[in-house]
């Protein structure tokens, strides 16, 4: 409490002086019957004084939505500029090129900080520019917990970055050392490793054109074994051309990121690869529909490769439309040499592989949006497709040749007579046995094998929203999304398993290796019942009066869950009222045992606020489906939320 | 209790300080870059009449929703020196695709860059979209947060007043 009121009083005294200065605070509190609660608090306050500037972020979380609990200034950072120089001491967080080197940020949602602890020194004249970058960085990790993170790398890095402007080309490099204690999977255990980065990127803007590249070497030597330290390398690459043309503009990119590869997925004790500081652009649509951000591609920033075009233009100069592409996929085909054993084979073009074995991924998204009845209706309607390789249980496609073995071997007598002895006429025979192996081994003629199981993501997507806004300012909005996921695992071949006696696969008709098979299996599931189709569908209505108010009840539905049953076990009055459903008000339902038509149901009701311009508080009542959640590249699972209320209030003065 | 007592103190001062606060300040001289390549300050940028600073990113639903006003207004009170500086927020994942959306649109205003929210957390414009009118001197004289259907008429009711007062003091 003491805090606080230094924190109050400084703000006091702030107001008081001559200081320039700027703030916000966000409050969030949320609690639900699933015993999920959150109180979070944060002020960010920035001062300005001549050439020094200041920035402090004090958080009381208890415990926050994701993290730990914390009551203490969170970050802080002081800058002063002189001259051509710029020096900051404190919370460090830079932007180097697009991110293959270094891209720093705090970002709360999912709980992704790799921001510094430290100092940096900028020069700026002319054309030329240069920074450097030196301190500590404690980074955490999520492990099975949703909320509680898991794993922490600690960094201590030094960077330098130099970049040269002409009028309309710039060049830079970069370099960004680190060394890591890096937390392996069990136990309290770190490992050692020295990384070091060097990178170069370089842009064009032209006029109908521009054009951006960079590449960033990596090498990581791990020294926890101080007299065998072992090394590891790896390279990124990231490419955009844009072209325009009139009111349209196409916008293309390609990416290459290895820096370690493994066909299962990397744990903790895969280290040495891509570090926190990197975080790259994935070449994916980054949605702003609830339905196609569940099923957003979880990007592969060690070892993935890609390309994707978006050409944005203008229908009858006031209609915008969007169309997008992107195929990524491993750099690597991955066939099976057993059932565990798996051998990589790189893929021979730079382009992405629709083969299963290297999990390729396809998006494609249309969009039309703009306004329409004298401005007064906002339209969008778009739809989306995705489709990926999830994973591959065996994958092989070769020749493989039976081979027979005969046991021929056989002993071998050999008899002779001891002539020693032959004088007294005694005969010794002497019998020496030999044991001859001999063994015959025979080939049946090749034939062809495969042995195939992957698990296929697809999912189709139609996203609606319709906003009139009347002349009292008052606006009524209507959104519906609707999905149709199918979840697969195909299986195909003329072979289902490795028979290790045998060391080579086994054929379902051992008699006929051209008898094959192809079956497609879905994995939704409700009560043992295979479903084939996952439907999820969401509406909301949005009535408002700009600009004060706006209210929204939210309805989320589906069909049958992916994975583990998430059914809302709690019935509330909103529930009851959006379904009409008179018995519950009259005491004939149980609010613990919700009917069968609001199962796989989840309704929310939220009131925004605009208290003055500048503040706002917002109020909401139900249930949120849990599910992916993907924030710039980094994706989390969100816990759901049954029947609570969340409240939060925001402010920036 | 003593959790509650917290989140009460810091709502009745944020309170009052956004009460009495949202305008007045000088806005700090920030250096940008432009969507064209060029750097630009902010203080430069204000030097001929007032100017709106909305932050924005291609994923965000109501940024898109109210640029159209935005660049209408940037369009009609341009004679008056008023113009709309748009700080773009997206990070490398669309950072490349912001030109091509702009152009597609044929949009007039400003467009900076601000892919690590460098200068949006120095403005407090972490939340989109956050719109700050100053006037040619460079004091803040209003904010607002978010965008709900049909507040673009207050939004043109603040330029229209600082443009009008502006005038009759000149």
């Amino acid at each position: 409490m003491k805090k606080l009121f230094i924190f109050l009083s400084v703000l006091s005294l702030l107001i008081a002086s001559d200081l320039d200065f700027n703030g916000a605070l966000n409050t969030n509190y949320g609690d639900n019957k699933e015993f999920y609660y959150y109180t979070e608090n944060r002020i960010d306050l920035n001062i300005f004084y001549k050439d020094f500037q200041g920035w402090v972020q004090y958080e009381y979380a208890h415990p926050p939505e994701i993290g730990f609990s914390i009551n203490k200034i969170r970050k802080f950072r002081m800058e002063y500029a002189f001259e051509d120089f710029l020096v900051k001491v404190g919370d460090i967080y830079e932007f180097w090129g697009r991110g293959l080197v270094l891209n720093q940020f705090d970002d709360q949602i999912t709980n992704y900080d790799n921001g510094l602890h430290g100092l940096y020194v900028g020069y700026s004249s002319g054309p030329l520019s240069l920074s450097h970058i030196n301190g500590k960085a404690n980074i955490w990790n999520l492990g099975n917990d949703l909320r509680i993170p898991a794993f922490k790398n600690k960094h201590n890095l030094t960077g330098l970055q130099a970049q040269y402007d002409w009028s309309m080309f710039s060049i830079g490099v970069t370099q960004l050392i680190t060394e890591e204690d890096h937390q392996l999977q069990f136990g309290n255990q770190f490992a050692d490793v020295h990384h070091t980065l060097n990178g170069i990127y370089s842009s064009m803007i032209l006029g109908n054109a521009d054009f951006f590249f960079e590449y960033v070497d990596k090498r990581a030597t791990d020294n926890s074994i101080s007299f065998a330290p072992v090394e590891k390398n790896g390279h990124g690459l990231y490419s955009n051309l844009n072209l325009y043309l009139g009111s349209w503009g196409l916008s293309t990119e390609y990416k290459r990121y290895a820096f370690d590869k493994a066909h299962s997925d990397l744990t903790a004790d895969d280290y040495g690869n891509r570090i926190a500081f990197q975080t790259m652009p994935t070449l994916g649509k980054e949605h702003n529909s609830t339905l196609l951000g569940r099923v957003s591609h979880n990007y592969n920033f060690n070892d993935e490769r890609g390309i994707q075009l978006e050409l944005n233009g203008s229908i009858l100069d006031k209609y915008a439309v969007s169309t997008q592409y992107s195929h990524l996929s491993r750099n690597e085909n991955w066939q099976s040499l057993s059932q565990l054993e798996w051998a990589e084979n790189p893929l021979e073009s730079y382009l992405p592989s629709s083969d299963p074995s290297a999990l390729p991924y396809w998006e494609n998204y249309q969009e039309i949006s703009g306004y329409t009845l004298g401005d007064n209706l906002f339209f969008k309607l778009g739809r989306g497709n995705n489709k990926q390789v999830f994973k591959t249980m065996r994958y092989f496609d070769g020749i493989q040749q039976d081979m027979s073995v005969e046991d021929n071997s056989f002993w071998d007598y050999d008899t002779t007579y001891d002539s020693t002895w032959a004088a007294y006429d005694i005969i010794i025979e002497i019998v020496d046995s030999t044991y001859m192996e001999i063994f015959d081994t025979t080939f049946s003629d090749p034939y062809n094998v495969e042995a195939k199981m992957w698990q296929e993501l697809k999912s189709f997507t139609i996203p609606v929203e319709l906003n009139y806004t009347f002349d009292n300012g008052y606006s009524l909005g209507i959104g519906f999304q609707y999905q149709e996921r199918q979840k697969k695992n195909i299986s195909k071949g003329n072979s289902i398993y490795y028979s290790v006696a045998d060391s080579g696969w086994a054929l379902i008709n051992p008699e006929n290796p051209d008898s094959s098979f192809y079956l497609e299996e879905s994995q939704f599931a409700m009560d043992t019942i295979k479903i084939n189709t996952q439907y999820n569908r969401m509406l909301y209505v949005t009535l408002s009066k700009a600009p004060k108010w706006s209210f929204t009840i939210t309805h989320d539905w589906t069909n049958v869950f992916d994975g583990q049953a998430t059914d809302d076990p709690f019935y509330n009055p909103l529930e009851a009222l959006v379904y009409g459903d008179l018995k519950y008000f009259t005491g004939e339902r149980d609010p613990r045992d919700p009917p069968p038509f609001i199962q796989k149901r989840w309704v929310s009701a939220e009131l925004a606020y605009n208290l003055t311009s500048s503040q706002r508080i917002s109020i909401m009542y139900g249930s949120i489906q849990g599910g992916l959640f993907c924030s710039n590249g980094i994706c989390r699972v969100i816990a759901p939320f049954s029947d609570g209320i969340k409240v939060s209030y925001s402010a920036i003065f | 209790m003593k959790k509650c007592l917290f989140t009460f103190l810091i709502i009745c001062k944020s309170f009052v300080l956004a009460t009495d606060l949202d305008s007045g300040n000088t806005i700090p001289d920030l250096q940008l870059r432009l969507l064209d390549g060029d750097k630009a300050s902010i203080h430069e940028l204000v030097k001929d009449g007032p100017l709106m600073i909305d932050f924005w990113a291609t994923w965000c639903k109501p940024c898109k929703k109210v640029m159209k006003f935005l660049d209408q207004y940037h369009q009609d009170y341009a004679d008056r020196g008023f113009k709309v500086l748009m700080i773009n927020q997206d990070t490398p994942r669309s950072l490349g695709k912001v030109k091509s959306y702009i152009r597609s649109q044929n949009h007039q205003f400003i467009v900076g860059l601000d892919p690590n929210q460098k200068i949006a957390q120095k403005l407090n414009g972490m939340v989109m979209p956050t719109l700050i009118l100053v006037d040619k001197g460079g004091e803040i004289k209003w904010r607002h947060q978010g965008y709900i259907p049909g507040d673009e008429v207050e939004i043109e009711k603040q330029i229209k007043s600082l443009i009008d007062n502006y005038s009759f003091d000149s």
